[in-house]
């Protein structure tokens, strides 16, 4: 009886002590990271700009392009002279 | 595809801070935090004062990215840094990482509690769906998705800032650069920050130190 006694005590102590052995791995940080959307998809919130069209990426890119070069006033100039 | 950059000419930089305000304002920055500042040389000595606006470079081999514990960060398609703040744990790493001084936290908290990162988006937003509620108020406006540019670039008054894809901002720095050259003035063709930030033009991102050449690193 003493043995038993000693038997389940000892297994209850290893079992408490192992018990951390079947925790889950905590890579839930990276699991979680979504994947961005490509702003080439466009935004569903009334602001966007004219002349492009959504999920259309050359299109886009060409949108933005011809925005970029709105920033030289040399380009600008250009082609406010043409009109 | 694109590759989105800033570039801010110190020659024409007159330090108005209006590219701060419009961050602030467009993307509803909290008090306490700047996304993009002015940062002033030599104030008040004529002929020598430089200032220059001063956000996230968006570095080709990005240092925050380097050494977030919890891997935040991601680059897009076209080059822009950005984070997940669903992940982001406030831990300061990538403020003492990056050269630019970038990442800013909250702390307006009790014992002086951080929140979590917050920076430049280039106004590209957050891995939340484009333009959504969800990622204004985390992260502010997606104008890259409503087909536009950064504001704090596009309504810059003397065009002192511009930001895009670049190869077209390097051809339009290397046009005024000519320009004042012919001109006799400013014969100078370095931009600051540009060669720290992301390498010669052309050049792919340099490649990570291996584990082995860093003293007590592990492998």
């Amino acid at each position: 009886m003493r043995f038993n006694l000693k038997t389940i005590g000892l297994c209850l102590v290893a079992g408490a002590t192992l018990a951390a052995c079947s925790e889950p791995p905590e890579i839930a940080a990276k699991a979680a990271k979504r994947p961005d959307v490509a702003p080439y998809m466009g935004a569903d919130n009334g602001f966007m700009t004219k002349g492009w069209t959504p999920k259309d990426e050359k299109s886009w890119t060409e949108s933005v392009d011809k925005r970029n070069q709105n920033q030289s006033e040399y380009s600008r100039f250009k082609s406010s002279v043409k009109q | 595809m694109a590759r989105m950059k800033f570039i801010c000419d110190t020659e024409r930089c007159i330090e108005c801070n209006g590219c701060v305000t419009a961050c602030k304002n467009d993307n509803e920055v909290p008090w306490g935090v700047n996304r993009r500042r002015v940062v002033t040389v030599n104030d008040g000595i004529i002929g020598k004062e430089k200032s220059i606006s001063v956000a996230c470079m968006h570095c080709s081999d990005a240092p925050c990215m380097a050494v977030c514990p919890v891997d935040c960060f991601y680059r897009t398609d076209e080059g822009v840094v950005l984070h997940d703040k669903d992940i982001c744990i406030g831990c300061g790493y990538c403020s003492f990482a990056c050269p630019f001084g970038a990442p800013q936290f909250l702390s307006s908290g009790a014992f002086g509690v951080r929140s979590k990162m917050d920076k430049c988006t280039f106004c590209s937003g957050g891995p939340e769906a484009n333009g959504s509620v969800a990622e204004f108020e985390k992260y502010g406006r997606n104008r890259l998705a409503e087909g536009k540019l950064p504001l704090c670039a596009e309504m810059c008054s003397t065009k002192a800032l511009i930001g895009g894809d670049s190869e077209v901002i390097s051809s339009i720095y290397a046009k005024r650069v000519s320009v004042r050259e012919a001109n006799g003035r400013y014969p100078s063709k370095d931009i600051f920050g540009w060669s720290t930030a992301y390498g010669p033009m052309d050049s792919p991102a340099p490649k990570p130190t291996p584990a082995a050449k860093i003293p007590g690193a592990k492998s």
